[in-house]
């Protein structure tokens, strides 16, 4: 379990980090969501202990990783951004070097290593320099390193940063298989791939929590209502008197907030309507109005909205002195 | 203490993974076995004051060499960030960098013990052996105390060259202090400067005199040195 409760830091007069506190429950894999430059990787030191807080404290299973900080770090496999590794060191002899600093046995070393070169696919460059392995190889042996000591809390940041389609599907299906008997925290401003893999978001921009929740909630609570409709342009009036007359009744409609028009290739107006989430659901209204106005609809839905809109939403609102959640 | 080993293990591997490492030592045997080569005269007493004389010297470009990479570069690459979240304190990475450089610097010196050997083999009368032993003591102690500024110098910087040169005056200065006339300088500091001149101190080395005051000085000095990187080091953290 992770308890990270109110901490601050700052760099010179930069205050990256603004009071963030949130717990990540055994077996949960929190994503932790932000531009670039919004504190991520700030809060992801700290909570391995590389950095202190100036304000604030974490616990890691119970050990505070300032005052027990040995006890929390050994419960703690990290994965820094961009994977920092040596390069003159052969993957296996790098391996066994890590495993040596959790003090692990001859033995308890040999199968460890084992486990994580097959885990990691990375059996087959065992002997090559790291200095000498593609990006996709290093970031594996820094999972891979990070998994050594069979760590009950799994820290990754960005761990697909730098990857091509490929690697980062495989490294995603390892974060996942890691995942199944972890407590895990990955960072990323990827989106699509946060929201594969976690089971909970922490959005984070100009060092704040702006949102924390399952990835429903979020979209439930900050995601815009929208709702789509094809109408069948009306015979022998102009396209832009038609569009005009459908759009006026459109906004006549209680708890709609928005109307966007366009075109489809066939002629069709695609019209995409913003809807007060607050309001009862007015598809049946929408179909009324226009069925007695004599349009022909093909397609009436509503739209879900995107973890991507939610996030820039989020990440542009202005900055908050609280904490936001779900 | 396995967190230590481990770390000065990787060190001193890595220093002889890279060719800097080879170059170094090379250099130091040839430039050392010459001197012996020139100094062993027909019918003159044998010695190896020589050899101790510029190995001394020598240590002053070499032990920056050694220790100029041995944090600046976590820092540079960001291995510290993996380094110091391992559960290893900050001190253990400290005394196992350390310790590192220094097994380095016991692996160039191991060699040039076929010196002493060879004027036991040739000279008749034998060599006097006092001198020779605390000839060695005296280098061993010399480089603790180089690599031991290297070290705090190293951790303060991610530049590798500057480590170098930073670590390079302090050294220099320790060694040319005894030129500077104390009574030239403030009150204050006439006591720093009489414990500093490490020329001196060498004089008494170098006569076979093992004066513990002498060792107490590089010793408590390359601790200092050690326990300033450490704070460096704690420091980072909180920066």
């Amino acid at each position: 379990m992770i308890l990270v409760r109110e901490i601050r830091k700052s760099f010179a007069r930069v205050r990256a980090v603004r009071g963030i506190s949130f717990t990540v429950e055994p077996g949960e894999i929190v994503g932790l969501l932000g531009p670039n430059g919004a504190g991520k990787s700030t809060t992801m030191r700290i909570i391995t202990g590389f950095l202190r807080p100036d304000e604030g404290s974490v616990e890691i299973d119970g050990h505070d990783t300032h005052s027990d900080s040995l006890a929390a770090r050994r419960r703690i496999g990290y994965l820094p951004e961009s994977a920092p590794l040596y390069p003159e060191m052969s993957v296996a002899g790098y391996l066994d070097h890590r495993a040596r600093l959790f003090g692990m046995d001859r033995a308890a070393r040999g199968r460890a290593i084992g486990t994580a070169m097959e885990r990691c696919h990375i059996a087959e460059v065992a002997r090559r320099r790291v200095g000498q392995l593609s990006k996709g190889y290093r970031q594996r042996v820094g999972l891979a390193a990070s998994m050594l000591h069979d760590p009950p809390v799994l820290i990754l940041d960005e761990p697909s940063n730098g990857l091509d389609p490929s690697q980062i599907r495989q490294t995603r299906s390892l974060v996942r298989e890691l995942a199944e008997d972890r407590t895990m925290i990955v960072s990323s401003h990827i989106l699509p791939e946060v929201e594969r893999l976690a089971t909970r978001l922490v959005v984070i921009a100009g060092g704040q929590v702006r949102a924390d929740g399952q990835l429903d909630d979020l979209l439930a609570k900050h995601g815009t209502r929208q709702i789509v409709i094809e109408i069948e342009p009306e015979p022998g009036r102009e396209r832009s008197s038609s569009t005009g007359n459908v759009m006026g009744l459109l906004r006549s409609i209680a708890g709609v907030t928005e109307v966007t028009t366009a075109h489809t290739p066939d002629g069709w107006l695609a019209v995409t309507l913003s809807v007060d989430p607050s309001t009862s659901d007015p598809r049946p209204e929408i179909a009324r109005r226009l069925a007695s106005s004599g349009h022909t609809l093909r397609e009436l839905r509503e739209a879900r909205p995107t973890l991507e809109r939610v996030f820039v939403d989020l990440v542009e609102s202005p900055a908050l002195e609280g904490v936001a959640t779900a | 203490m396995t967190a230590i080993l481990t770390i000065a293990r990787r060190e001193l591997a890595s220093m002889f993974r890279l060719p800097v490492g080879w170059v170094v030592v090379a250099l130091f045997l040839v430039l050392t076995a010459s001197v012996v080569a020139l100094s062993i005269q027909p019918g003159a007493p044998a010695s190896l004051r020589g050899f101790f004389t510029i190995s001394a010297w020598l240590l002053m470009p070499v032990a920056p060499a050694v220790s100029m990479r041995l944090l600046a570069e976590e820092h540079r690459t960001g291995t510290d960030e993996v380094l110091l979240t391992s559960p290893v304190s900050a001190l253990g990475v400290v005394l196992g960098k350390f310790l590192g450089a220094w097994l380095f610097l016991v692996c160039m010196l191991v060699p040039t013990l076929v010196y002493p050997v060879l004027l036991f083999a040739i000279s008749d009368p034998a060599p006097d052996l006092g001198p020779m032993v605390s000839g060695y003591l005296l280098l061993l102690l010399q480089g603790t105390l180089y690599l031991a500024i290297g070290t705090a110098v190293s951790s303060m910087t991610s530049n590798q060259t500057l480590a170098y040169l930073a670590t390079l005056f302090p050294i220099l200065a320790l060694l040319l202090a005894g030129s500077l006339a104390t009574q030239s300088l403030p009150e204050l500091l006439r006591p720093v400067h009489e414990a500093a001149q490490i020329g001196r101190r060498g004089s008494d080395f170098a006569r076979g005199i093992i004066d513990t005051g002498h060792v107490v000085f590089f010793v408590a000095v390359s601790a200092w040195c050690l326990a300033l990187a450490h704070a460096s080091l704690e420091w980072r953290r909180w920066r």
